[in-house]
């Protein structure tokens, strides 16, 4: 009885929540005043105010979906500090988090002056999204970045954060064992070789080789030679992906520790 | 007297070999004689070569009836076993034989078995109750001595690959390859009859060759024997055909400890150290099944069946479905466990 009264106001609390973001004036008002629930965070200007509801939108949906706090910061860096930095800084002031302040997150960080980009998940968001989860998240987003399709790209993001919060931690969300398409055709495959064993092998297999009648006593090599000749070097430059990227994960000078990903586009 | 029976000393029956003692014994009295120390009567015969093409039961008068590469039967009418001396004798007589260990009945058993063993078979064949015939035939095979003298020549490179700075390095050394190599078969067996299938034949293979006795004719008494369609002179290539594979693998095994091996230039030369006539024990089984007729051979001493068994379309979908299930199920359990959802 005290749980279903619990879940009914739960229930009344989250559908207060959906009707009051629903208004999209009190949304940008909200966003305005810097309030703890604002997730996009475009002081870059990248987006117009369209691509921006459907935007926040989704980030909350999936938010609320997952039980994660997306966070999307895109700045002009006027005082030229380091992306990361930006990152860390940004959560030990603002700290956003869907359970708490300075709670689960996954943030992603946009330096338009330095052209740089950072994924980072705190607590929940680290354990979700560990280095290689987000560089694999960065990787889809860069060509578009590149492109100047932001709108896309943080779809992209928000959406692919959205697929991978469905795979435990430490499992690679892109392996190809979890493409539906993949197992049916091994699955197929797999049942066709095994009939086309059977079937072939109904008739009696040969059961002898080589070895059945080899007169091992007589057989052998008489004489044998590996003469080398010569050595043929050839040196290839490693070409570097154009689009940088390295470090890890860290903790804020708050003590809140994250993963990451770093590139730039 | 080209036909030869064997007339029991005791009773006058019909004797026939008996492939559980390996002796040869009588039905009616149960005497049993050792082959290895009675007198074959094939060597006391002088057998000319005007000799009378039709052949006369001993015990009936009746004539047998045979096909020409026959060279023992059993009187159609009277059932006693018999052999014919002219096809046994001369270039014709066989070294060696490798006597029946497996019964008719003991076959037959087998056979039934293997038949509801079948994966694939269609129910109606399983119960094997349209067995047309089974036969215990003596199967005429050279078995060669082969000697190979290999030489091969080739060129192999050894690669090796590192990184320095920004520069991926690939050194290949590369190497002349030449191998010496003498490769001996013994007792190659390949089927000499015209009749039987050589692919059928070769999968029965091995026959144990410890089993090999020298030849008597008691031993085909109550089989059928058949004398070689082909001599050792014309059964060479196939000789040789069959050892290729072997010498080929042979070879590789040689080469070893390249990341390429290119042998270009391969020299095999076989001769033929030896080669004997032997018979070999096959029981072929004849079934009819929706009017079509299938051949099953098994090894006279090893029991090993083979032919091509009829094949059900509803057992192949069966399979085919249940595999490709259970392995999508499998994979979707697998994706699941590593979190991936049913998806």
């Amino acid at each position: 009885m005290i749980r279903r009264m619990k879940s009914f106001w739960l229930t009344t609390a989250l559908g207060l929540m959906v009707l009051w973001l629903m208004v999209p004036a009190a949304a940008q008002q909200a966003a305005a005043s810097g309030d703890a629930s604002r997730l996009i965070y475009d002081d870059a200007r990248l987006l117009n105010q369209a691509d921006y509801d459907e935007l926040d939108a989704m980030a909350r949906e999936y938010g609320a979906k997952h039980e994660i706090e997306i966070i999307i910061l895109t700045t002009e860096n006027p005082e030229n500090r380091d992306v990361v930095q930006l990152t860390e800084d940004f959560y030990d002031a603002q700290g956003p988090g869907y359970d708490k302040a300075h709670g689960d997150t996954i943030m992603l960080t946009m330096d338009m002056r330095n052209r740089d980009i950072y994924l980072a998940g705190f607590y929940k968001g680290e354990e979700y999204f560990d280095d290689a989860r987000l560089d694999r998240i960065r990787e889809k987003m860069t060509p578009l970045l590149s492109a100047g399709e932001y709108r896309q790209a943080f779809e992209t993001f928000i959406k692919t954060v959205d697929r991978y919060m469905n795979y435990k931690p430490g499992f690679n969300p892109d392996n190809i064992l979890f493409n539906l398409w993949f197992q049916l055709g091994a699955a197929l495959a797999i049942g066709g070789i095994a009939v086309g064993v059977m079937a072939y092998r109904s008739g009696g297999r040969v059961t002898v080789n080589g070895g059945t009648y080899e007169d091992s006593g007589n057989s052998g090599v008489l004489q044998r030679e590996d003469r080398y000749i010569r050595t043929t070097v050839t040196k290839r430059k490693i070409e570097k992906s154009s689009s940088s990227s390295g470090g890890g994960g860290g903790t804020t000078s708050g003590g809140h520790s994250h993963s990451g990903s770093r590139g730039s586009f | 007297m080209p036909v030869i029976e064997y007339k029991c000393p005791n009773c006058g029956g019909g004797m026939e070999f008996d492939s559980g003692t390996g002796m040869l014994s009588c039905p009616s009295c149960g005497r049993k004689d050792d082959i290895g120390q009675i007198p074959d009567p094939l060597k006391q015969q002088v057998f000319t070569e005007d000799e009378v093409k039709e052949y006369h039961c001993e015990s009936c008068g009746a004539v047998i009836v045979t096909e020409p590469e026959t060279s023992a039967t059993s009187c159609s009418f009277c059932g006693s076993a018999v052999v014919l001396s002219e096809r046994l004798t001369g270039k014709l007589a066989p070294a060696q034989v490798i006597p029946f260990a497996i019964s008719k009945e003991e076959a037959m058993a087998a056979f039934k078995k293997w038949c509801r063993k079948g994966r694939l078979t269609p129910k109606g064949f399983m119960t094997a109750d349209r067995v047309q015939g089974i036969t215990g035939v003596y199967v005429p095979f050279w078995l060669y001595d082969l000697h190979n003298d290999i030489d091969v020549h080739g060129h192999g490179t050894k690669v090796r690959s590192y990184t320095r700075g920004d520069y991926r390095i690939t050194e290949t050394e590369h190497y002349e390859i030449y191998r010496k190599i003498r490769l001996d078969y013994a007792r190659l067996p390949v089927d000499a009859s015209q009749k039987m299938n050589d692919e059928l034949m070769d999968k029965l293979e091995p026959f144990p060759y410890d089993r090999l006795k020298p030849f008597k004719t008691p031993y085909l008494a109550g089989y059928i024997a058949e004398k070689y369609s082909y001599t050792d002179e014309e059964l060479t290539p196939r000789a040789k055909e069959k050892t290729a594979p072997y010498v080929e693998s042979y070879i590789a095994s040689t080469v070893s400890g390249y990341t390429t091996v290119n042998l270009s230039d391969k020299q095999v030369h076989t001769q033929v150290k030896r080669s004997d006539y032997v018979l070999l024990p096959v029981w072929m089984v004849y079934y009819d099944y929706n009017r079509k007729p299938y051949i099953f051979a098994m090894n006279g001493q090893t029991g090993k069946i083979v032919g091509k068994p009829p094949i059900s379309k509803g057992k192949v979908a069966a399979w085919f479905a249940g595999i490709s299930g259970i392995t999508f199920l499998s994979l979707k359990l697998v994706a699941w466990m590593m979190g991936g959802g049913w998806l």
